[in-house]
């Protein structure tokens, strides 16, 4: 937490790299990370005021300032909640989310999708606007939006939560976990990874489908041969919300090399110890 | 100039001057001795190659001495023992030959399906074969971006957000493999660009370069970012279902030179590949085949370095006959 701290910028946001400039991703992270500790008002609040300057008047945040556009980034934003954010920037944000899709699940795209015979399945949510939904900005959103139901009941959002799901096990890959979202390329199956696997369990809290217990199996298999701290962290994330975290499972030994990442390690730890951040 | 003798440096010399007289010249291509291309024959990733490398940088007689120099290989998968991702070995030859010749040299690279850059670039070796790789290293995918308006775009896009590390360098060096690809028929030099998108911005992947068109997007990115040269790790590349579920094929090669487009066509042609048949190719310059024309081969002939690399069915029309 020292080191995060020490990494926050002048303007209140942070890098990806000490010593960068401020982006949304790991400023939301390391307010997170922060919050779940309890503690450090100043830099939270130094923080807070960077996200909100940076909001951008369609209630999205852009990944960085330079960028004149809404992106995904803006699921990150929203974890962090009312409280932080304001009611009313915070629900912008959501309503940002909520209009957003992939643009396989636009009007033109399913007619073609009906009159080739394949379909893309439900929707989910995209990167950047104007592409197709993935799996990453899929599960951060409805992680988002999943905070954002319990607190207004909407079922508007709800429906969009159940898409999203069903979305997100339409695209798991054959071995059981997920990739970034193209389970099958010319009729190969693609290779699963363990960041993705771990985000897609985590937003599927709750949900008891088959192919969720698959999942649960390949991501402890995998935990133990992570590469990286990011997936370790995810992996970590998605398995305690299942329950599955075993007790004897490895400690994390990756270096997280990035901000972003020094903040999920801190927010999987957290989890651990029964504060679950994306899921509170 | 170590380790290279007064013969091969006038061989060097007379090859740019025969340049000269080229005739046709491709649309967004400069004159002649930027077609200059380097068939090197290497057989394995060894000592070998700092030697190779640094004789290859002074026969192009490119101006490095305080310039800076973005080395950019492929990195794509933690898999090791796969040639999905550019030997370091080759990024550690070129980074010492660019530095023999004055260079402030760094690398960098901004993956397209993996977040975790630096991770990716350990499990590649990167860590183990670059002394204080991690300070040369910029991850593209999270640096600071810029937005480039681009003139006279081939795909979908009006404009792109593209890291500051790749728009700010003197030279930006791709580094790729040599690999068939399942959406465009080869990665090479140019494809490799896709690397200085951010992906910070678009996402992982980079997915608004597939709906604006994948090659028309590998066109604007090779006029977006001129100051160029390419060396391509040609020794083990891969066939069949590239880039990253193919198999390793030997070809032994390394290419390189000023052009992108003039070194991707040697390529294919390495590759047993029409690049008259490569879209992108076509998009960049216009007549491919006035560019095949148009460059001169130093180094192994073409003839005798030509492999057949496996193509998927659905690339069976690229095949060069």
């Amino acid at each position: 937490m020292v080191s995060l701290l020490a990494s926050q910028n002048p303007d209140g946001g942070w890098p990806y790299q000490r010593g960068g400039p401020s982006w949304t991703e790991p400023t939301a992270y390391a307010l997170l990370a922060l919050m779940a500790q309890g503690s450090v008002a100043e830099a939270v609040a130094k923080g807070l005021r960077w996200l909100d300057t940076a909001q951008l008047p369609d209630g999205g945040w852009p990944p960085q300032p330079e960028v004149r556009q809404s992106a995904w980034v803006t699921a990150v934003a929203a974890l962090l909640g009312p409280a932080a954010l304001g009611v009313e920037c915070y629900l912008r944000g959501i309503g940002w989310i909520v209009e957003q899709t992939g643009e396989e699940s636009k009007f033109l795209s399913r007619v073609r999708q009906f009159l080739t015979g394949v379909s893309r399945g439900d929707p989910g949510w995209p990167w950047f606007p104007g592409t197709s939904a993935w799996v990453t900005p899929t599960a951060l959103s409805m992680l988002a939006l999943r905070k954002a139901a319990r607190r207004t009941g909407s079922a508007q959002i709800r429906a969009r939560l159940d898409l999203g799901a069903s979305y997100l096990l339409a695209h798991a890959c054959r071995d059981g976990g997920w990739n970034h979202g193209a389970a099958r390329v010319l009729d190969y199956d693609a290779r699963s990874y363990p960041e993705t696997t771990g985000v897609a369990l985590l937003a599927l809290d709750g949900d008891h489908a088959a192919a969720v217990a698959k999942a649960c199996a390949w991501a402890r298999a995998q935990l133990p041969q992570c590469r990286a701290s990011e997936a370790e962290s995810w992996l970590r994330l998605g398995l305690l919300a299942h329950g599955q975290l075993r007790a004897d499972a490895p400690a994390p030994v990756r270096p997280p090399r990035t901000i972003q990442n020094a903040a999920l390690a801190l927010l999987a730890s957290a989890a651990a110890a029964g504060r679950n951040a994306f899921l509170e | 100039m170590a380790g290279l003798n007064r013969r091969e440096f006038l061989a060097g010399a007379a090859a740019e001057l025969s340049l000269a007289g080229c005739s046709r010249r491709p649309a967004g291509m400069a004159a002649g001795r930027e077609r200059l291309v380097s068939v090197l024959r290497q057989p394995d990733y060894n000592q070998e190659l700092y030697g190779e490398l640094r004789r290859l940088l002074v026969q192009h007689r490119l101006p490095l001495r305080g310039k800076r120099v973005l080395l950019k290989p492929n990195l794509v998968e933690f898999e090791p023992s796969s040639p999905i991702n550019t030997h370091p070995l080759l990024v550690h030859a070129a980074l010492e030959a660019f530095r023999a010749m004055g260079a402030e040299v760094s690398i960098g690279e901004g993956p397209g399906h993996r977040r975790n850059t630096l991770d990716l670039a350990e499990a590649a070796g990167y860590f183990e074969t670059i002394p204080h790789f991690e300070d040369l290293f910029t991850d593209l995918n999270l640096d600071q971006v810029t937005e480039v308006r681009l003139a006279r775009p081939h795909s979908r896009l009006q404009s792109i957000y593209l890291a500051q590390r790749a728009l700010s360098c003197d030279l930006l060096v791709s580094m790729p493999k040599m690999k068939t690809h399942h959406w465009v028929g080869a990665t090479l030099s140019m494809k490799n660009l896709f690397g200085t998108v951010s992906g910070g911005v678009y996402g992982w992947p980079k997915n608004i370069l597939h709906c604006a068109g994948i090659p028309g997007c590998i066109a604007d990115l090779y006029h977006a970012l001129p100051r160029h040269f390419a060396i391509v790790d040609g020794i083990v590349g891969m066939e069949g279902n590239g880039p990253i579920q193919g198999t390793p094929k030997r070809s032994g090669v390394v290419v390189a030179g000023r052009d992108l487009a003039a070194v991707d066509a040697s390529c294919c042609q390495i590759m047993s590949i029409d690049p008259r048949r490569i879209e992108y190719l076509k998009l960049a310059v216009g007549d491919v085949e006035a560019l095949a024309e148009s460059i001169h081969q130093i180094g192994e002939p073409l003839d005798i370095v030509r492999t057949r690399f496996n193509l998927l069915p659905e690339w069976s029309r690229i095949r060069l006959s």
